[in-house]
């Protein structure tokens, strides 16, 4: 169980006050750090604490200091300890009125320390010498790490070199980390075969939308505050960008930014509390809710598994008869001759909409009332006739769903359709499940990216470099995955052993074991000793958030701040691009000769094009570019930091933020929006169609769809050092229906063992009415387990990404029963 | 929120003049909060401890929990201060939930919070039957919005 305190030490006047973000989630809530000696806390007088705050008198609720159990620890800092507290910021315009979630609010107690779970954190490389992971000092890893990788690329070639690297925002990622990892991997060494950490190649995962001149992170916070319909689809932002919908969305469903849309508003607009349309196979904690205050306000669409971008055209069918596009944007603002591809073969402007509409209940599932519905609350005009501000916000269950492409297109094409871009309110992006911090060379390679999985699993590649990434439990088709990525480290393992394993010329003896048989040598980059890194030859500590400077944005506001050191990290840790630099050095590589993260941050900032533009032509910079921006204004903005795109004015030189995009222009090289003409639904892919045929289909009667848990952020790499969670989520669980609970006589807390061809995994039972009868959600990962054993290898061909939500299982409880910590009681009920 | 318990109290109790005298605080037993007799499933008691501004609630959850007391191990109470931004949680249905963020939290495991926004479970209220009655007499967790479970103002 949990251990509880009954007292919290307050910060002194004189604390440290360090203001960061959140390094967990998309949302990117702000925090204040307080830090100060042990010996010297302050007293419950406002005078008394650096929070200025009377302690004498309990805090008032919403309004008082946010300072719970979980947002105070000890660390050390510079060699000694401290009070860390680690507290949802006062000033923050993301998570207002100190608001946070049950990620955010631990982060203090995943500091590291030696006495706490986080001990568990590397704080040395680790060589495998013989078969054991041994501790070495840093000079022998980058000297040997230098000379496989050079030797590898001499002898192989740079096809021979293989990576899965984060290129994310938030902890452990950013500017200055990305910049670093991707100027080495493409710049100097050429490679090709590079995946991005959570799924098997380098893709966008919203190419259907950036090739039509719409970047995913165009929208702004305050447009979920004002919009009249929010279409979260896919999206379950209360669970996983969880202060985003309680700051955000929540009030615009309850009425309370009212006031905000009358000054945003056109003179006369109607102003109404938010429609909220959820299409999700799944009934979502952020559905649930809204029902709970309003249900007439809700709709739920429920699209048969793969099926979204066939229900996003007959919705924009139903927006094109009933004349609620928006003519106008489409005459001016279209490229040439696309808008007819897309009437021609998305709209499918020459059948009847009848037949439209009943091709589309068939393969969706989806009722023609409920398509209708969902297009006049998308689209139809608000009473007085001005246009519905409707602003969509989509994630992973439409971007890892059955042909991304066509699917991501389809969506933003459906906003574009009704004119649902570039106003207060309205847009249609991602939500985001990480933050965002994307500053490289151009990868190499072609377009679609070669498969990385599966070029590995072939016994190609010679050295595979994981860089903060566990793809042992986050890569389609995992069980099969690190069955061989195992077999292959092991088989190079074997072969050094074989004549005793040299001490003095290493590194030539893995390039010669690697040039027989399968072998594969593996380094991995980690704060923690992950599954992947237990197989690994070489293991490289990496600094984590507040222990390393860092610069990051969210995706909701492309909100541009600094997320300082404040801790020591863990002996001997650094940050990944000092590990690079060293690594780059070390093979005698020119410019890497940065002192500090930001140095990393300006030469980064400094391979944007040339940001010293007007409004109109910044319309057309990478989302993310900040060239100009130092540490110093950005400590200066704090919690305000600056929305990216940022620009330098041309006359005065002003760094200038960007707060909603494409009013003007869309972000094509032309301007202009390109339309796209969706394929005909081809029917399910071969490697889903075996299990919906002959005795397959008898084994495997269920689809599976996955998703997340609030308290386990990714992985729970940290998560699973934090008692409270693990007592909440204790083991990987599978929501099921009533219904099939019944007829298969499982209770909550019973244990199963799930399976299909690719692989099986065990969870624990809990009985919820979230998915109909015949699916069930699976938790994605867990500590102890993962559902991608049992995703197929399916890749959407056009981009190479997987199609991790859906695929077909079958079931079978496993006997006996073990104790549990987890709350039984349904976790969908509001 | 006081008023309506301390005379929730004296409703209950009839005691509550006289032990009201002492000063409050973790390690003193409150006033008898209900009788043991009289809590029933489904019926829970509103009072306040460690002092009249930390509303609790006391509940018969109807089957043996860990830590539970009385003779079928069901009785159970805590702070009813959601751990998240200190808004007063409502029973429903068995369960605890916040009407501000939605956090919900399981009487029977603890107080865990198994769905929502709060990232420490809700504090729980030591109980022990004096004479038939319900007391409370220490508080495991911090109560929202305090550095110190000891009297207002105490610090350490």
């Amino acid at each position: 169980m949990t251990r509880r305190v009954d007292h919290l030490p307050l910060p002194p006047p004189d604390a440290r006050v360090d203001q960061t973000v959140c390094q967990y989630c998309t949302t990117g809530c702000g925090y204040t750090v307080y830090t100060w000696p042990i010996g010297r806390s302050g007293g419950p007088k406002p005078a008394q604490n650096a929070f200025g705050a009377d302690f004498t008198r309990p805090q008032p609720a919403q309004a008082g200091v946010v300072y719970t159990e979980a947002m105070h620890s000890v660390a050390l800092q510079d060699g000694r300890a401290v009070h860390v507290a680690v507290v949802p910021a006062a000033d923050s315009p993301i998570n207002r009125k100190r608001d946070h979630s049950s990620r955010g609010g631990t982060q203090a107690r995943a500091t590291f320390a030696a006495d706490r779970p986080t001990r568990a954190r590397l704080t040395t490389p680790l060589l495998r010498i013989g078969d054991t992971l041994q501790p070495i000092p840093w000079d022998e890893a980058i000297n040997l790490l230098a000379a496989v990788v050079g030797g590898v690329r001499a002898r192989f070639g740079s096809d021979a070199l293989t990576a899965k690297a984060f290129d994310h925002g938030g902890g452990g990622g950013g500017f200055e980390n990305n910049f670093a990892i991707g100027r080495l991997l493409f710049d100097d060494l050429e490679m090709r075969y590079v995946a991005i950490h959570n799924r098997p190649a380098y893709n966008s995962e919203v190419w259907g939308s950036r090739d039509r001149g719409v970047h995913e992170l165009h929208y702004t916070a305050e447009d979920a505050r004002l919009c009249d319909t929010l279409v979260l689809w896919g999206a379950n932002p209360y669970e996983t960008a969880s202060a985003f919908y309680t700051s955000h969305m929540l009030p615009n469903f309850t009425g309370e930014t009212a006031v905000e849309k009358r000054a945003a508003f056109d003179d006369g607009e109607a102003i109404a509390p938010l429609r909220l349309v959820v299409i999700d196979p799944r009934a979502t904690a952020s559905l649930e809710i809204a029902r709970r205050i309003d249900r007439a306000r809700t709709l739920h669409l429920r699209p048969n598994p793969g099926t979204d971008y066939v229900l996003a055209d007959a919705i924009a069918r139903v927006v094109y008869e009933r004349r609620w596009h928006d003519a106008g944007m489409i005459e001016r603002r279209s490229a040439d001759g696309t808008f007819d591809d897309y009437a021609t073969k998305s709209l499918r402007r020459g059948t009847a909409l009848d037949g439209v509409l009943a091709d589309a209940t068939r393969i969706t599932g989806v009722p023609r009332a409920q398509i209708e519905q969902a297009a006049a609350w998308m689209a139809e005009p608000k009473p007085g006739g001005a246009r519905r501000r409707t602003l969509t916000l989509y994630e992973k269950g439409l971007i890892w769903n059955y042909k991304n492409y066509d699917t991501i297109a389809a969506a933003v094409q459906l906003a574009v359709l009704a004119g649902n871009i570039g106003r207060p309110g309205t847009g249609c992006g991602r939500q985001g499940g990480h933050q965002e911090g994307y500053v490289r060379p151009p990868y190499p390679g072609e377009r679609p990216p070669p498969n990385v999985d599966q070029y590995l699993i072939d016994g190609k590649g010679k050295l595979f470099w994981v860089i903060g990434t566990n793809p042992y439990r986050s890569t389609p088709r995992a069980q099969a995955y690190r069955k061989r990525i195992h077999a292959r480290t092991q088989a190079l393992t074997t072969a050094l052993g074989r004549a005793g394993e040299s001490a003095t010329r290493r590194a030539d003896a893995i390039v010669d074991a690697l040039a027989e048989g399968d072998g594969l040598f593996m380094v991995v980059n980690e704060l923690y000793l992950t599954a992947t890194a237990a197989d690994a030859h070489l293991v490289l500590p990496a600094a984590g958030w507040g222990e390393a400077d860092l610069t990051s944005i969210n995706c909701n506001s492309r909100l541009l701040r600094l997320y300082p050191a404040f801790v020591d990290p863990p002996g001997e840790a650094k940050p990944d691009w000092w590990i690079m630099a060293r690594v780059a050095r070390a093979m005698g590589f020119d410019g890497y000769g940065w002192k500090t993260a930001e140095d990393v941050f300006r030469a980064g900032g400094e391979s944007f094009p040339d940001n010293r533009v007007d409004a109109v032509a910044a319309e057309a910079l990478p989302a993310e570019t900040y060239a100009g921006v130092t540490y110093a204004e950005l400590r200066e903005r704090g919690q305000q930091g600056i929305q990216t795109p940022v620009r330098r004015d041309p006359k005065t030189g002003a760094l200038v933020g960007t707060t909603r995009r494409y009013s003007a222009r869309f972000g094509s090289s032309d301007g202009l929006f390109h339309w796209y003409g969706s394929d005909p639904w081809p029917g399910y892919p071969p490697q889903i169609q075996k299990y919906l045929e002959g005795a397959r289909a008898k084994a495997h009667p269920f689809w599976l769809t996955t998703g997340r848990n609030q308290f386990l952020w990714q992985t729970g790499y940290h998560d699973r050092h934090q008692p409270a969670k693990l007592d909440a989520v204790p083991l990987p669980y599978i929501e099921l229906n009533p219904a099939d609970a019944e007829r298969l006589k499982l209770g909550g807390g019973d244990l199963v063992e799930v399976f299909n061809d690719e692989g099986n995994a065990a969870f624990q039972v809990r009985v919820l009415d979230s998915t109909p009868p015949g699916q069930i959600f699976a938790l994605q990962y867990h500590p102890k387990g993962t559902a991608n054993a049992l995703t197929s290898a399916y890749t959407d061909p056009k981009t190479t990404i997987p199609w991790y939500k859906a695929t077909r299982v079958g079931l079978r409880k496993l006997a006996g029963e073990l104790p549990t910590t987890a709350s039984l009681l349904p976790a969908n009920r509001f | 929120m006081p008023d309506l318990d301390r005379r929730t109290w004296i409703k209950l109790t009839g005691l509550a003049g006289a032990a009201l005298a002492s000063k409050p605080g973790v390690g003193v037993a409150s006033p008898p909060i209900a009788r043991l007799a009289e809590l029933k499933p489904g019926r829970p008691v509103p009072f306040s401890y460690p002092d009249a501004a930390s509303p609790c609630w006391l509940m018969r959850l109807g089957a043996p929990t860990a830590g539970g007391i009385g003779p079928d191990g069901d009785v159970v109470a805590y702070s009813a201060l959601c751990t998240h931004q200190g808004c007063p949680v409502a029973v429903e249905d068995g369960r605890f939930i916040c009407p501000c963020h939605y956090s919900q939290f399981d009487p029977a495991r603890g107080g865990q919070c198994y769905q929502g926004v709060a990232s420490t479970p809700l504090p729980r209220v030591q109980l022990e039957v004096r004479d038939g009655a319900i007391v409370a007499t220490g508080m495991d967790g911090l109560v929202w919005g305090r550095v110190d479970d000891g009297p207002l103002g105490g610090g350490r």
